[in-house]
């Protein structure tokens, strides 16, 4: 709960109430001067009890200690002989004023008590009737500035003041045209802690400044001014700490209807680039078979070559794009199973035309099986070999090599040719649409590797680049070993 | 010697003009057909060789016309999917197509892809069994004494690996889905364990190719199969 404040400070004691003690007492006594003329002795007794009971009841437990006290006194002055002395002739009305002053108290300690009770009672309704009538109206409260008036309009009143609902920016911060002062408030937000007037943070601001806090964070600021008013009782200090939490719940809530709002529209805009990019790609899919089988049926030419490399780079950019169109809007569904590396390998050099160029694949036959999307991982491949052919010469040779590195496997693919231009940041190669060189003659939008990227982290691994010396490019590519299924042993049939 | 009668079936006018155009060239007969119906109409009554089949048709499921053809033709099938869907290529395969091309394809690839299936279906037709002898590359597997060599020299195969080189012969060319080596090789229990197919083919390519990382023959139709490559007709 809010440490605010510390201690609970109790209604300051009213000394009028004695005087109003005292003043019953001579009423009583002349009352009873009254009545010995027609009743006994005894019964005017019982009438002192009544007024003590009657006195703690409307006063209180002091008031009516003290009624006890005056009764017992002046039962003994003014009616018991000698009369107009405390002495006392006979000696058994002694053992009458001790019996008369402890009923007297237990009777007056039990009516204040009663009272007490019943005042509690009434503070618990009124309480739980503003708490309810607040809770009502945060209830079907859908924005904050529907929360804001709630504060001005149903909460001030109720803690004889104003107050004010501060609400953080998108970017955290307090907006400094709002009201109050925002270097506290922001202090507030940050920490969770209560400061101005009342607090042990600066006590000498003229405002209370209280967090809205739920289990998972702070969301706002309730400032409250309340002048010169009395500091708060212990039931508006209940009050205010219900309406906290209240308020603090009502402000997630809002919040997270606007987030639940914003995701729906994300995932309608999702769905829909989705649905166009699907579309297009088999819309343009189409056309490229029929371009890229004309192109054949024209020949060996050099034109026909060309249409159809053309043909099948614009085939692997769709590919590219549906597959960061699949990765952004799924998260990353992947299908994992235990695959071979040398026969991904194999399957995406099967798949890239890689010209004259010399391949050197070392990957090891003991090497355990990987888990990954094989669909996915073959795309990285394909694109890691597409980049060594476009940035290197026809005469080069693609070296694959794989292996252990402590837990993890790393996949190496290196190429001699001339390497990364001089003065680029490789890393940043695997950012979103760069490429090494501005404006390059060399096709391709840069996908390709940031893409790479996004799929070997969906797996959990990394990819780096590097120089090679004395000249190429490297890229490595670690994932982690895992523990491969077994494999029954062969059954000597 | 009769030309090769061939069935195409694709919506898409260009596509279905630039296969009619390559398989011509290649002195085959080709008739067309923009859909299901057509299609299944045009495999009863031309009793084509081979049919090029589209997956995705207007008015029904591609694989649907595999499943109803294959109910009265050995006719060889192949696919062309333009999806990326990888399992929509196992169910086209299950369902009794023999091969698939991806689109786009290239004029050589289509024309290699359909003489392999002709020349199946003949070798299947003419003798009605095959040779117990089937060679491919440098290599020679000799069914029915297990005997296999490479380069006329002995190469010892587990009785598991064996086996799975001899359901790809005898697959003479067609993918066969992991499934389907699966159960052909293991038994039904162990259909869905495909690593097992992969570990035993490393082991197959690792004695029998010349660079096991790139294969000539046991060739990886990724996420699909597994297919047989450059077998030579024996004679």
């Amino acid at each position: 709960m809010i440490p605010y404040p510390a201690h609970i400070p109790s209604r300051p004691f009213q000394y009028r109430v004695l005087v109003y003690a005292v003043a019953a007492c001579a009423f009583t006594t002349g009352i009873a001067a009254l009545l010995l003329r027609v009743f006994d002795l005894s019964n005017v007794v019982m009438v002192f009890l009544l007024t003590v009971m009657l006195v703690a009841l409307r006063w209180g437990r002091a008031a009516g200690a003290l009624a006890a006290v005056i009764a017992v006194a002046s039962f003994d002055f003014f009616f018991v002989p000698p009369v107009w002395s405390f002495h006392v002739s006979d000696t058994q009305y002694l053992f009458t004023f001790l019996l008369m002053l402890v009923v007297a108290l237990i009777t007056g300690q039990l009516a204040a008590r009663l009272r007490a009770e019943a005042v509690g009672a009434a503070a618990g309704e009124r309480r739980a009737n503003a708490l309810a009538t607040v809770a009502t109206d945060l209830s079907v409260a859908v924005q904050d500035e529907d929360i804001a008036r709630i504060c001005d309009t149903r909460i001030g009143p109720l803690l004889d003041g104003k107050v004010t609902l501060l609400l953080p920016g998108r970017d955290e911060r307090m907006p400094s045209s709002g009201h109050g002062d925002t270097g506290i408030a922001q202090w507030v937000l940050e920490e969770g802690l209560p400061a101005g007037r009342g607090t042990e943070t600066l006590p000498a601001n003229s405002a209370t400044y209280l967090p809205l806090t739920t289990p998972l964070r702070t969301r706002g600021v309730l400032m409250l001014e309340r002048g010169a008013a009395q500091p708060l009782d212990a039931e508006q200090l209940g009050l205010l700490r219900a309406f906290q939490s209240l308020l603090a719940l009502a402000i997630e809530r809002v919040h997270f209807v606007e987030v639940a709002h914003e995701t729906q529209l994300h995932v309608e805009g999702e769905r829909l680039r989705n649905a166009l990019l699907s579309a297009v790609s088999h819309d343009m899919r189409t056309p490229l078979t029929a371009i890229r089988g004309m192109a054949g049926m024209l020949g060996e030419s050099e034109v026909a070559q060309a249409i159809v490399n053309q043909a099948d780079r614009m085939q692997r950019q769709v590919t590219n794009l549906l597959d960061a169109a699949r990765l952004q809007s799924e998260g990353v569904r992947l299908d994992l199973q235990w695959h071979a590396l040398d026969e991904l390998v194999g399957s995406a050099l099967a798949a890239t035309p890689l010209g004259a160029r010399q391949v050197v694949v070392d990957i090891p036959a003991e090497l355990p099986l990987v888990e990954l999307d094989a669909t996915l991982f073959e795309h990285v491949l394909v694109n890691l070999f597409d980049n060594a052919t476009k940035y290197t010469p026809g005469d080069a040779t693609l070296y694959i090599r794989a292996g252990h590195t402590g837990s993890k496997l790393r996949l190496r693919v290196e190429d001699d040719g001339p390497g990364f231009p001089p003065g680029i940041d490789i890393q940043a190669l695997f950012a979103e649409f760069a490429r090494g060189t501005r404006e390059s003659a060399v096709p391709g939008v840069g996908l390709g590797l940031s893409l790479s990227r996004r799929i070997v982290e969906a797996h959990g691994g990394s990819i780096s680049a590097s120089r090679r010396e004395p000249h190429g490019a490297c890229f490595d590519i670690l994932l982690a070993a895992g523990e491969p299924p077994t494999v029954d042993l062969e059954d000597p049939a | 010697m009769n030309k090769p009668r061939i069935l195409v079936v694709e919506d898409e006018t260009d596509i279905r003009r630039f296969l009619r155009l390559a398989l011509e060239r290649e002195d085959m007969t080709v008739f067309e057909a923009g859909d299901a119906l057509q299609a299944r109409i045009d495999a009863a009554s031309r009793q084509p060789d081979l049919i090029v089949l589209d997956l995705g048709l207007p008015d029904d499921d591609g694989k649907a016309v595999i499943r109803d053809v294959r109910g009265w033709s050995s006719a060889p099938i192949i696919v062309l999917s333009a999806r990326e869907s990888e399992a929509e290529k196992v169910a086209a395969l299950e369902s009794g197509a023999d091969d698939y091309l991806v689109k786009p394809f290239g004029v050589p690839e289509l024309v290699a892809r359909v003489r392999a299936q002709l020349r199946r279906a003949s070798l299947a037709g003419a003798r009605g069994q095959a040779s117990a002898i089937v060679r491919f590359g440098d290599i020679e597997v000799n069914l029915a004494t297990h005997e296999v060599a490479r380069r006329g020299e002995a190469v010892h195969l587990t009785p598991i690996e064996f086996r799975l080189l001899a359901t790809l012969v005898r697959g003479q060319g067609k993918v066969l889905t992991h499934r389907q080596l699966l159960i052909d090789v293991w038994g039904p229990g162990h259909a869905s364990r495909s690593h097992y197919v992969r570990v035993y083919m490393a082991n197959l390519r690792q004695k029998l190719e010349e660079q096991p990382a790139r294969p000539r023959h046991l060739v990886t139709e990724l996420q699909v199969g597994y297919r047989l490559a450059g077998i030579v007709e024996s004679s």
